[in-house]
């Protein structure tokens, strides 16, 4: 391990303000008109995080619903700024946040294929070299030249995992995007995670797939109501974090992607 | 241990630094034509004339005032309607702009939410959408005038720079509403009046010089009279616009720019949790 750090995050928090209108009505608009402004909501997403990740570490992010993994890779990937606390990132960073970000339904799996790829921060070239490799990876044959409108579900979800991970960043970070297509395919684009670990490069994975996590992570971060409880050995804080949902081994947090 | 290549700290307003973000906005060149490619190609998706619309859109426009002008009233007057064309095929430029850029931002937010790019360039694309919009019209008014047999001069070229100056003018307007539409999402629905206000505002459906000397005082306060009276003298009349005009129409293109773009620079970082 090369031991140089690829993120640092310090003393991070953040916090959003929500409108509360439990019934959006003309009246109560108007009310709250005269007392001036919306009535709010302050919601605490993320406080007081410290979190380094060096180059060669695939961490896994984990943590109930609502506990701040999505806001964390967020403010890591420079798309919502901090409210408190300093972040520094050393290297390139790609973002699989969600599936097939930049495809436009309309056009064919081949031009999405482009427009997915430079939304992703490929070049045209990098994109025409790798092309042949991804449409064999998505399994598409020549539904590739069909609009995208046509395509099944499972059939959109392996063209835009196909895509991205064609990207080779310095720094990935990866959001629940793993759950495309069917058995065969998840097996296959979970491989595709394995390879793209790396010395000089970091991982940094969300998931509820305990299984997958323990198999590919070498460093787990817990989190919970914006808080980080607990960091280190998979196995170890995989245990601890399942002993306290009180589900132990389950089936249902294991099995899915 | 080398510097860091980016750092997050709490949002202030204030510019990022400006050079980085032209660069990474070039960097990302090939995105923005594709994306406004297929944009502009998703609007026709269905029909069945496709693309084609880019050339009959213009078209019915001209066939709807030809109705109007040459045959329900009567003009005999070709110059009427050339003007007419011409000045209204540079106002859907603009107008095209301002509605393909008030929701580009709230449209984009899938895009927003999961990559970190240059937010500029959604507006930017509305604006290049609406270019390419408006080449085709182009096309289709220089036929017109042939057919009108109306005189092709030099002075026509001045239309050139009239058009780079519209362009700089819808860039500003689409940067400007697509981030006032962040915050007060009510914009969208004001729109259609707004640009219905300036159609009638504007030297269109009638001659700049035909217009009562104080109404023509009121009009320094539209942004788009002195570029469309212009515009009409070049092309259609082929003349040397005024270099007030020009000047005045560059000063109000600049003015909206700056203000627009420092404006939706400085929120841009916000957004996603605007959204």
């Amino acid at each position: 391990m090369t031991n140089e750090i690829a993120v640092s995050v310090r003393g991070l928090g953040l916090t959003y303000t929500t409108a509360i209108d439990r019934r959006p009505t003309l009246k109560g608009r108007v009310k709250s008109l005269g007392r001036g402004g919306k009535q709010t909501r302050v919601i605490h997403a993320l406080d007081n995080v410290n979190l380094d990740v060096e180059y060669g570490q695939v961490l896994g992010v984990i943590g109930a619903n609502g506990a701040g993994k999505s806001s964390l890779m967020r403010v890591i990937a420079g798309i919502i700024p901090p409210t408190q606390g300093r972040i520094e990132v050393f290297g390139s960073v790609s973002t699989l946040l969600a599936l097939g970000v930049g495809f436009n339904p309309s056009m064919s799996g081949r031009a999405n294929v482009v427009l997915g790829g430079l939304a992703a921060g490929m070049t045209r070239d990098q994109i025409e070299d790798h092309f042949q490799e991804i449409a064999d990876f998505s399994e598409l044959g020549d539904a590739i030249d069909a609009p995208m409108r046509t395509y099944s579900s499972g059939m959109f979800s392996r063209l835009a995992f196909s895509v991205a991970a064609t990207v080779r960043p310095d720094i990935l970070i990866v959001d629940e995007a793993l759950s495309a297509g069917d058995a065969k395919f998840k097996e296959k684009s979970l491989n595709r995670i394995k390879e793209l670990r790396s010395d000089d490069r970091a991982l940094i994975l969300v998931s509820h797939a305990m299984a997958t996590l323990r198999e590919m992570c070498n460093d787990i971060a817990w989190l919970h109501k914006g808080k980080l409880v607990q960091r280190g050995e998979p196995n170890a804080t995989i245990d601890a974090y399942q002993e306290f949902l009180k589900v132990g081994k389950s089936a249902a947090i294991d099995e899915d992607v | 241990m080398s510097a860091p290549t980016q750092v997050y700290e709490p949002f202030r307003a204030g510019l990022p630094p400006l050079s980085r973000y032209v660069k990474s906005l070039w960097g990302r060149r090939a995105f923005i034509s594709e994306f406004s490619k297929s944009e502009l190609h998703e609007q026709h998706f269905d029909s069945v004339f496709g693309q084609l619309w880019l050339i009959l859109n213009p078209l019915l426009l001209s066939g709807v005032y030809f109705l109007l002008i040459v045959i329900i009233r009567g003009s005999s007057d070709s110059t009427r309607y050339a003007h007419l064309t011409a000045s209204l095929f540079l106002f859907y430029l603009i107008s095209n702009s301002l509605v393909g850029g008030v929701k580009s931002i709230t449209a984009g937010q899938r895009l927003i939410l999961n990559t970190s790019f240059p937010r500029v360039m959604l507006p930017v694309s509305a604006v290049i959408i609406a270019i390419f919009k408006f080449l085709p019209t182009m096309a289709v008014f220089l036929v017109i005038k042939a057919i009108l047999g109306l005189p092709f001069t030099w002075q026509m070229l001045w239309a050139i720079p009239v058009f780079l100056i519209a362009i700089f003018l819808a860039l500003g307007l689409a940067i400007t509403i697509s981030c006032i539409n962040v915050y007060f999402r009510d914009i969208a629905s004001f729109l259609p009046y707004l640009t219905r206000t300036l159609l009638y505002l504007s030297p269109i459906l009638y001659e700049a010089s035909s217009l009562k000397p104080n109404l023509r005082a009121f009009e320094v306060f539209n942004p788009l009279f002195p570029l469309l009276e212009s515009w009409s003298l070049s092309l259609v009349h082929g003349q040397a616009p005024r270099t007030s005009s020009l000047l005045a129409g560059l000063a109000w293109a600049v003015g909206i720019f700056l203000i627009g773009t420092y404006f939706f620079l400085s929120r841009e970082r916000e957004f996603a949790v605007r959204l």
